[in-house]
């Protein structure tokens, strides 16, 4: 249970983690998990057909790594919104670079929201995803 | 291959481990009941992108005419982007029910790859109680052709 003090929370602070060295086994592990089949991401034969180097991850895979950060920083019930765009493809042996900043701390009906930009940047410098995230304390009644 | 499609897409705590592994994510509120119900939730929470695992509750046939409805060349087509808005978080032991909105559709001229054809596609979750407890939105791109990065 991540333990998030809303009140002392900053606008500009960061949360970052690295993924080194993504294999085909991950592709493949998120292919049964999430339903994605589309033999591009599992198949090197097919992905050398459609004129690629070898196959590439799921834009989705990338999208739940990077989930980790509203998720691990703020708790995954305080995840009231998630929104990605895929902007590069995820390689095998890509090193990648998940992070996440507060850029904007509101209240909505007397509740702290914050909202994050976040991003899955990889060894190159390229973006595979840009996106952003609000979270707010959820607390069950 | 027959087309098998249960009702509803159960939120179920085997799906959420193997589904939270896949995202090389450990943590405890999707692995471990004991933690999710000490911080007062009914069972595991779903990961934020774990409603895409609905692929697995929606039949071939249904995605296939959803998508021939668009007129869709599938050798051109990119995942976009995706949105997931919740109303609150969605844990094991509940159903949910998608319902399919209208398709909104605007193009863009593309750096890489001629004219481009966006589509927004909007599907809304229901709990058992018929509540709306997520709003999705995928977005799918129609390109001229193949995009060389």
């Amino acid at each position: 249970m991540s333990t998030v003090d809303w009140k002392s929370l900053k606008e500009g602070e960061e949360f970052k983690f690295e993924v080194n060295g993504f294999t085909r086994t991950h592709f493949v592990k998120y292919a049964g998990a999430g339903g994605d089949f589309n033999p591009i991401h599992h198949d090197e034969t097919f992905a050398r057909m459609a004129g690629l180097e070898s196959v590439f991850g799921m834009g989705m895979l990338t999208a739940g790594v990077l989930s980790r950060v509203p998720a691990e920083w703020f708790g995954p019930a305080s995840v009231k919104k998630y929104t990605v765009s895929f902007r590069s493809r995820l390689w095998p042996d890509d090193n990648v670079t998940f992070s996440g900043k507060i850029v904007k701390l509101y209240e909505e009906q007397g509740v702290p929201h914050a909202e994050l930009e976040i991003s899955a940047v990889n060894q190159k410098g390229e973006t595979l995803i840009r996106g952003s995230s609000v979270v707010r304390p959820w607390n069950p009644s | 291959m027959a087309a098998i499609k249960p009702p509803g897409i159960p939120i179920e705590r085997g799906k959420i481990h193997e589904f939270a592994n896949s995202i090389l994510d450990d943590n405890p509120m999707y692995h471990d009941t004991d933690a999710a119900k000490a911080a007062g939730l009914p069972g595991v929470v779903a990961p934020p992108t774990y409603l895409s695992v609905a692929a697995h509750f929606t039949s071939e046939e249904e995605m296939f005419s959803h998508l021939a409805k668009l007129n869709l060349d599938l050798r051109f087509v990119l995942h976009g982007g995706q949105e997931y808005e919740f109303e609150r978080p969605i844990c094991a032991g509940e159903t949910l029910t998608p319902e399919m909105g209208e398709v909104k559709s605007y193009q863009k001229e593309g750096k890489r790859g001629g004219v481009m054809q966006f589509y927004e596609i909007p599907t809304l979750f229901k709990d058992q109680n018929g509540k709306v407890v997520v709003r999705a939105t995928s977005t799918i791109i129609q390109t001229g052709g193949v995009v060389k990065e």
